[in-house]
């Protein structure tokens, strides 16, 4: 059986933010400027983001809300009555609650009853993993139809008072800051379905290769600043002492993050020697990761080996929407979808590179009517 | 008749390249996990680390330039353009170990130290396998051997040598050998792109230059291993 992707949608809260606008959101630490801000925004290319905080730094929408205005959204796209829904896959990479899990949260304010849930546990690429369970269980014929709702609140993160109570500006580094500037907030949805319905997407496969086995973690939160402490946060005798080391805080380690992009290479080279992908016939090229990163001398190689997809055919919003982690892949799916660029025929390539500890997903599809 | 980088691949040309790169990935993975590069990855590298590595690869380096030599020679008149990329880098390595023996001298290291260290597990079994292949007519498998050889001088020079100097506190006149390969990118590229070009034209060539890549990437990876091994 087959799977296709018939509806999508997306929630971004509140305005659009300008680069001179982030610190008024996510404020300054010790009231000081930061002086990586411009040097790491040069880098990541991000012109406009959205946050789920105000300037006070108080939360305008929880992460739940953000979920279910954009499976509102996708819905609100698709004659799939919200109740017929038979499966609910979500992911973020930090729910409003510890626990129960987020799928719980989500299906409480969307009102969906008697689904089957799961919530992915990860970082970016938990989205691909959601978005295959769902696909997967409606391949086995188990359901009819599987809402996928992946959503992210970074920004809560990423206050200037979390820095200041783990120690202010004498304890941040390059690691501590870089993704303040990176990450933000949005949500993402996708509708799965057993039948093609009108112009959509089939499923032609879904595959990740993780490599944790073989290196170490590159972005985390729950360890301290103190890289010879080798607890995590819930060993501290109380959270304030964990916050306090620092082990509450998201870091990136920069130094590592080149293996992303090699990895992320690897992965589609393990797929075109499987013969799976063909990266000839790819019409689109949706990427979680800026272009820009695939330059020099392994781009030259990319072409050389006939692996290469031109520059034109990749599709990009991060660069106004946002590096909203997980949810990213679905907010730039919609926007794709949505401003009518995939033509019937057009395949479609989605890559995640997830840096947390190593995960290349990618998935891939060709545009059908029904 | 000069080797040079061609306009484009053949498609077996580029169904190589792609599986030298899968090669290459699957040894910086291998090296990932070997320990003393651990150390470096995750900041606990020392000073006693870097004299360590230092002291086991010069065996292999000392070496390196014998088996680059007997390559050449074992290479025919049909293969004489081939025969004159091998012999230009010869020419180009065969005094590294200099260099890296006066590094180890400036770490603090004693210069008869590091001239008696044998050569350990892994190095024995990286040379005697090149020794061999080397030997063999025309070895065109040994392009795989430079592309993994030629990699790591890179990664070493561009990922490992500032990396080495930041966790121990040595300065650049000890982490010469490291950067030896820094300049040299792109011309190196385009000449393996040429190699690529006019060997890999059948089947046969390509599964021995990938094999001989993965080879000499395992026994390379050894080598270090055996640097935590042999203490």
């Amino acid at each position: 059986m087959k799977a296709f992707l018939t509806s999508t949608g997306s929630f971004l809260p509140g305005p659009p933010i300008d680069n001179d606008e982030i610190e008024n959101f996510l404020g300054r630490v010790e009231g000081k400027q930061s002086r990586l801000k411009s040097r790491i925004l040069k880098s990541n290319g991000i012109k406009t983001r959205h946050y789920a905080i105000d300037r006070e730094q108080r939360t305008t929408h929880s992460n739940v809300e953000m979920a279910v205005s954009a499976a509102r959204h996708c819905l609100d796209s698709s004659p799939v009555p919200t109740r017929s829904v038979g499966m609910l896959s979500c992911a973020t990479t930090q729910g409003d609650m510890v626990v129960p899990g987020f799928g719980s949260m989500v299906q409480a304010e969307l009102g969906v009853p008697g689904v089957e849930l799961l919530t992915t546990h990860g970082i970016c690429s938990s989205s691909v993993m959601a978005v295959k369970a769902a696909a997967n269980s409606v391949r086995l014929g188990e359901h009819r139809s599987a809402l996928v709702v992946v959503s992210e609140l970074a920004s809560r993160l990423l206050k200037s008072t979390r820095y200041e109570a783990a120690g202010g500006l004498a304890a941040m580094d390059f690691n501590s800051e870089f993704l303040r500037w990176m990450l933000s907030d949005g949500a993402g949805a996708c509708l799965l379905e057993s039948a093609p319905r009108g112009k959509c997407l089939r499923i032609d496969w879904i595959r990740s290769f993780s490599h944790a086995d073989a290196f170490p973690v590159c972005m985390g939160i729950g360890s301290p600043t103190d890289t010879t402490d080798a607890r995590t946060w819930q060993d501290y005798p109380t959270y304030g002492q964990a916050e306090a080391a620092g082990a509450l805080l998201i870091r990136q380690d920069v130094r590592l993050l080149e293996h992303m992009v090699k990895l992320g290479v690897d992965g589609a080279l393990r797929l075109i020697e499987e013969g799976v992908l063909v990266t000839a016939e790819v019409d689109h090229f949706l990427c979680h990761y800026s272009s820009h990163h695939f330059r020099g001398k392994i781009a030259d190689l990319l072409v050389m080996s006939g692996a290469n997809i031109p520059q034109d055919r990749w599709f990009t919003n991060l660069y106004t929407r946002g590096n909203t982690g997980a949810a990213s892949i679905l907010i730039m799916l919609d926007e794709f979808l949505r401003d009518g660029r995939a033509s019937v025929g057009d395949k479609i390539l989605c890559m995640v590179p997830e840096s947390g500890r190593f995960n290349t997903a990618y998935m891939h599809f060709t545009t059908v009517a029904e | 008749m000069t080797i040079s980088r061609p306009l484009a691949l053949s498609e077996l040309g580029q169904a190589t390249l792609r599986q030298l790169t899968r090669a290459w990935f699957g040894f910086e993975r291998r090296l990932a996990l070997v320990p003393i590069v651990r150390r470096l990855d995750l900041g606990t590298f020392t000073l006693a680390d870097y004299q360590q590595l230092l002291l086991h690869l010069r065996p292999q380096v000392v070496e390196g330039s014998r088996w680059i030599s007997r390559c050449a020679s074992s290479f025919d008149r049909d293969h004489s353009d081939i025969r004159s990329v091998v012999l230009g880098h010869a020419n180009d390595e065969h005094r590294d170990f200099e260099v890296l023996e006066s590094d180890y001298v400036a770490t603090g290291g004693e210069l008869e130290t590091i001239r008696k260290q044998p050569r350990n597990i892994g190095s024995e079994a990286l040379n005697a396998y090149l020794m061999f292949r080397a030997g063999e007519p025309n070895p065109v498998g040994l392009l795989g051997a430079m592309w993994i050889i030629e990699g790591l001088g890179e990664k070493m020079a561009g990922n490992w040598a500032k990396r080495v100097e930041e966790l121990t506190g040595v300065g650049r006149g000890c982490t010469q050998f490291l950067r030896y390969h820094a300049n040299n990118d792109d011309s190196h590229m385009n000449k393996l792109y040429g190699l690529i070009d006019r060997i890999c034209t059948r089947q046969q060539a390509t599964h021995d230059v990938v094999l001989t890549a993965n080879v000499v990437g395992r026994l390379y990876a050894l080598q270090l291993e055996e640097i935590d091994g042999a203490q």
